[in-house]
């Protein structure tokens, strides 16, 4: 049994955790959720002894620490699984199995990955370096380790992202298998209520870095959302624009493009998009999606076929000439590739509207705070800010006769308020006639808000859905590789 | 037939030093760090080393005290690098600079005076081997320690459990943190380590390959060529050891192009290993380059070769890690 | 890049120094130098006679043309480890500027010599950036490589084409007439027009980097060169920019060289001024206020240890690890700074 006992976390005047108490009984399964921001990962970072607390205590075994190290932790069982599994990319198989575990010769590590993967149906080379895994093939792995060193208790930090449901289905049925034959602890963390409802035995609420409640089962939808979200619950979020009956010239028309990226190319794309529409892309990680969004910006190269927009013939894609036509690109990673760090506010407004000369202050109001609410100082450094005002800042330079927005994961890391802000804005975009193709490993995200939906498999375009078929299951297995009119063969 | 073995000889000799540094760095690199001191080191340490063996008249006394020299500025790199968070390539510039200059300073007694060397080994009935006896017959020690170095840092990197650690740690260092891995500690023993290597590179420069000590000695600059060899080679002991070899045969092959052509001037030849580091650079990083990603594309046979030459730095190389900051 | 007060960082500078001048002397003990001996040496040869302090103005000119040059790559995240070899590459244009005025010339000539000497150290600096920013080859590989290429190139010139005639000696090329060289200032050796230009650089790069909105821009470069392409900024062009401006300084560096104190072109023209300044960049932090002052005192260090040998038995390269052990202590003591904020955060 695993008691956390008045558990605090703080960076600086930020309570990331602010005096946390669980307990978690063995053979059961636990959700921990929250919206981004709530605490949760930190909370079981400290769990499993990857971060320190500033005070409290964890009692596990019946004995009693003050905090835990990766060591200690192991040595209690404890096992932690991240959304992005923590290994080593360019190191082989056996060798990501066998660090960090007691002394074996690589004969022992390959039977041994034989023999559990044997029991769990997974199929491992033992010698193949694990970038050739998908994230799916990746995380099983992790967990094969975990439970290989003797994992009693297995956190899973946001497991199902970027995995096609069929392998979620694969995960949770393992999972289930570990607590109720095995008797392990599962604690799953996530922001998904489905996934909760589905599988826990009970539900941690965290908001705002306090717990806020404990429920157990049967879960009442309406109490657990406003526990989630407090007042933050009630928000409308605005529906898709309606599209005009009337096509009218389309704003994207792409002709055998192919586009070259660092790691894989991808050709044979012919896509036409109008304007005011929404367009998702779907698929798993390094399926094509990301280059496409890349490749329509001109930050990846065009070697073969062209593209219109709005008309215009672009046989070469050159970013700073597609910019000037309207496309903008916004990337997921907001710091670390679409703003300076250590430049304020006022210079990011300088640089993004090099046409403007003087005293742009009032602009600055205008354009940010009024209009995106960014309540910061001008002089703030684009690195103090939250994630949530950072992306009010991106969308707060992209110029308003922006026709094509390619967005990647425009909601990544925003708490619910925030991504709802976001959404309602790309909306009002759209319906002022921009066009918008945004990616977002979170499949609820894509389906909700696009007209259209391009799934993406094994680096092409697999299907173009839309209406109905804008749903779970269809798009989920165009995801993990089935053919579209073999689905509509078995849909008839 | 002959010649061709007196030649080989000679780039055994004239590379065995720089093996020695090339490893010693491979092996810091492996492990994340970037040690820019490496032409310093080897200065500072053939000074303390010939000097050294002076003072006590024992060479070996003195190689010794190169490695313990060049152990000790990559450990103060190691410090003031990952634990006190400073730029590795700034601190190491300085000591670069720094260690030149306290080699000249410390040195000047030791100018152009006589001193032990570590003479030759002979290996009994060698000699009257054909062709390999001329190669091995009588070897300066330093060219059997830089084979046996070259052995050793590729079965230690990875046919052991301590070089998984090492090649871990410079792969990802958080993912090591979370295997209970001391990351920090890790790397500053590889510091140490690859700097030992680099103090023995000076000694047997001042002791072996060009004995004595003198302002100039005559191995400036092979610090910045080892450090282009550990990339063009991948990072990896064999294909270091082999591109440093490659350095040696071009000075070799140098020495006997300017008796050919004595109308070329003299300094065409002395810095000539230098283009010759841009143009292995350039060469590398031509796998990346957009428009021979079209040509492979076009013509896929091509692409098993492009495999081969693409190099992947330690993922994590020059960045910093703190495990107090937790993952 | 510190955003402290000047206040602050001058007292943790004065700080590294007490810690600098500690390491020296446990550093010279094993030479047998008197240490208070040593340090007397080395400010009497600098400062005891007013033909010596314009030895030290005439070092302090190009140190701080280098120096405040360097300023602009590293606002764009750049190490021009290559200033050396466009220090050379400048002289070597200056000089080559002069070759067919044999029997001097007027001020015009002077202009134009110092003209080349800016386009030879853009060139070579170019050369590097080209390196860097096409081929992927990080500058301090493409800068080093250029600088021993730019001293063989100086070596084969001054025995080869350039040699005096008779005699091709180290001693370097013909002297210049000397209607040819920059006017002194008073009766000591360093030429106002070389103080003028470097107050002139320190002036540029100021208004540059903080009043214009070119230097905005290359700041947000240095910031994030991914997110200046998304901006539209031109992040290889403003890049390559940087390297030749820096290069353009260093030249003129090595143009006074050649005009103001040497006269000829020397296989040492350099005399690791390029390095040097990288050193003094560091050391100020890149704060350009600081840069003027610690120029000072290298050059003073310079000039001083060129007496050692003399009177001291010593090697001259004192100076170079002083210099060496104050930057590094600079290091030190801003990591221990860290270090100790690190464990105060942590309890």
């Amino acid at each position: 049994m695993i008691v956390l006992n008045d558990i605090h976390k703080h960076y600086g005047r930020v309570r990331a955790n602010d005096g946390i108490s669980l307990t978690l009984e063995p053979g059961r399964i636990y959700a921990l959720v929250g919206e981004n921001g709530a605490g949760k990962s930190t909370l079981m970072r400290i769990l499993a002894g990857h971060t320190r607390p500033t005070s409290g205590q964890l009692t596990l075994n019946g004995e009693t620490l003050s905090h835990l190290t990766p060591a200690l932790a192991r040595e209690k069982g404890v096992g932690m699984l991240y959304q992005d599994p923590l290994d080593f990319p360019a190191m082989p198989v056996w060798e990501n199995f066998q660090l960090g575990a007691p002394k074996r010769s690589k004969r022992e590590v390959v039977d041994i990955i034989g023999e559990l993967s044997y029991r769990l149906d997974a199929c491992f080379l033992p010698d193949e370096p694990v970038s050739s895994l998908t994230v799916g093939e990746r995380q099983l792995l992790e967990l094969l380790r975990l439970l290989d060193l003797g994992a009693t208790t297995l956190i899973l930090d946001e497991p199902t992202t970027g995995i096609t449901p069929e392998q979620k289905q694969d995960l949770f049925d393992l999972l289930m298998k570990l607590a109720r034959e095995e008797g392990h602890t599962i604690v799953l963390v996530t922001h998904k209520l489905s996934e909760a409802f589905e599988m826990a035995d009970s539900i941690f609420i965290m908001r705002q870095g306090a717990l806020v409640g404990t429920l157990t089962p049967p879960y009442d939808e309406k109490e657990l959302v406003s526990l989630m979200f407090g007042e933050a619950a009630d928000g409308e979020v605005e529906p898709l624009p309606e599209l005009p009956a009337d096509a009218g010239k389309p704003r994207l028309a792409m002709h055998d493009v192919l586009f070259a990226g660092p790691k894989y190319s991808m050709g044979g794309l012919n896509f036409t998009a109008r304007p005011g529409e929404c367009i998702g892309l779907a698929g798993l990680d390094g399926s094509g999606q990301e280059l496409f969004l890349r490749g329509l910006c001109g930050l990846d190269r065009m070697p073969g076929g062209s593209f219109d927009l709005d008309g215009v013939n672009h046989a070469s894609n050159n970013f700073a000439g597609l910019r000037k036509a309207g496309v903008q690109f916004v990337p997921a990673d907001r710091l670390a590739l679409a703003l300076f760090p250590g430049l304020n506010l006022m210079e990011h407004i300088t640089l993004a509207f090099p046409d403007r000369h003087g005293d742009l202050t009032e602009f600055y109001h205008s354009q940010c705070v009024d209009k995106f609410n960014l309540q910061a100082h001008p002089d703030t450094h684009a690195v103090e800010l939250s994630g949530g005002n950072q992306q009010r800042l991106l969308l707060s330079l992209i110029p308003d006769e922006t026709k094509l927005l390619l967005m990647e994961h425009p909601t990544r890391g925003l708490d619910a308020g925030s991504a709802r802000q976001v959404w309602n804005h790309l909306k009002r975009r759209c319906a002022e006639g921009a066009t918008l193709i945004f990616f977002s490993p979170d499949l609820e995200e894509v389906l909700e808000h696009s007209h259209r939906v391009i799934v993406f498999y094994d680096r092409a375009m697999a299907a173009v859905v839309e209406g109905e078929d804008i749903s779970m299951e269809v798009v989920g297995a165009l995801m993990a590789g089935k053919r579209y009119d073999e689905l509509k063969e078995a849909e008839a | 037939m002959d010649t061709f073995a007196l030649t080989i000889a000679a780039i055994l000799m004239a590379g065995a030093p720089l093996v020695l540094a090339t490893l010693g760095e491979t092996l810091t690199e492996k492990a994340g760090i970037v040690n820019l001191s490496l032409d310093g080191s080897i200065l500072l340490a053939a000074m303390a080393a010939f000097a050294c063996s002076a003072i006590f008249d024992s060479p070996w006394l003195g190689m010794l005290a190169g490695a313990a020299v060049g152990a000790a500025i990559a450990g103060v790199l190691g410090v003031i690098g990952i634990y006190l968070g400073q730029s590795q390539l700034a601190v190491g510039f300085i000591l670069t600079l720094l260690s030149r200059d306290l080699a000249y300073f410390l040195g000047h007694n030791f100018s152009r005076q006589p001193g032990p060397d570590l003479g030759l080994w002979t290996i009994p009935g060698m000699g009257d081997v054909p062709f390999v006896g001329l190669i091995f017959g009588a070897r300066s020690p330093v060219v059997y320690m830089s084979l046996m170095a070259i052995v050793f840092c590729w079965w230690w990197m990875f046919r052991t459990e301590g070089g998984m650690r090492l090649r871990a740690v410079g792969e990802s260092p958080r993912a090591a943190f979370g295997r209970g891995i001391r990351v920090r500690l890790v790397r500053l023993y590889y510091c140490l380590a690859g700097g030992a290597l680099v103090g023995l590179a000076g000694g047997a420069y001042s002791l072996a390959v060009k004995p004595g000590w003198g302002r100039p000695q005559g191995c400036e600059g092979a610090g910045w060529i080892a450090l282009a060899i550990v990339i063009f080679g991948g990072w990896h002991p064999v294909r270091t050891a082999l591109g440093a070899f490659f350095f040696a045969a071009l000075q070799v092959s140098g020495i006997h192009l300017q008796e050919i052509f004595p109308s070329i001037p003299a300094p065409v030849f002395q810095v000539a290993p230098f283009p010759m580091m841009i143009l292995t650079l350039l060469a590398v990083n031509m796998g990346r380059m957009g428009w021979i990603q079209d040509i492979i594309r076009r013509h896929p046979f091509l692409k098993s070769l492009s495999k081969g030459w693409s190099i992947e730095a330690p993922a994590a190389l020059g960045q910093d890690f703190n495990p107090k900051k937790g993952l | 890049m510190n955003r402290e007060s000047l206040l602050t960082q001058t007292g943790w500078l004065i700080l590294a120094l007490l810690l600098a001048l500690a390491l020296t002397v446990i550093v010279a003990l094993p030479t047998g130098a008197p240490p208070f001996e040593t340090i007397y040496v080395l400010f009497q040869g600098s400062l005891s006679s007013w033909s010596k302090v314009g030895r030290v103005l005439a070092g302090w000119v190009p140190l701080t043309l280098c120096s405040a040059g360097l300023l602009i790559p590293f606002t764009a995240r750049l190490w021009n480890i290559g200033v050396e070899g466009q220090v050379i590459m400048g002289a070597i244009f200056c000089t080559a500027a002069l070759r067919p005025f044999d029997d001097g010339g007027s001020a015009g000539v002077i202009a134009l010599a110092l003209a080349a000497s800016a386009a030879g150290g853009a060139f070579w600096a170019l050369l590097a950036g080209l390196l860097r920013v096409f081929g992927r080859v990080h500058e301090i590989f493409s800068g080093l490589g250029l600088n021993f290429v730019a001293l063989g190139v100086t070596l084969w010139l001054i025995f080869g084409p350039w040699k005096r005639p008779g005699v091709a000696s180290m001693s370097g090329t013909e002297p210049l007439d000397i209607s040819l060289w920059l006017p002194r200032l008073a009766n000591m050796s360093v030429s106002w027009v070389g103080l003028a230009l470097a107050v002139a650089a320190l002036a540029l790069v100021y208004i540059l980097l903080h009043r214009t909105k070119w230097g905005l821009k290359l700041r947000a470069v240095g910031e994030n060169p991914k997110a200046a392409t998304l901006f539209s900024l031109g992040p290889r062009r403003r890049l390559l920019q940087a390297f030749m401006f820096c290069g353009g300084l260093a030249g003129l560096a090595g143009a006074v060289q050649v005009l103001g104190v040497y006269h000829r072109l020397l296989p040492n023209i350099s005399s690791g001024y390029g390095y040097t300044a990288l050193l003094v960049s560091m050391m100020a932090s890149f704060r350009l206020s600081l840069v003027p002052f610690i120029c000072l005192f290298f050059a003073i260090l310079n000039v001083g240890s060129i007496q050692l040998p003399l009177q001291l038995g010593l090697d001259s390269s004192l100076s170079g690890v002083i210099q060496g052990i104050m930057v590094l202590s600079l290091f030190i003591v801003q990591g221990l700074r860290l270090w100790l904020k690190q464990r105060k955060e942590a309890d």
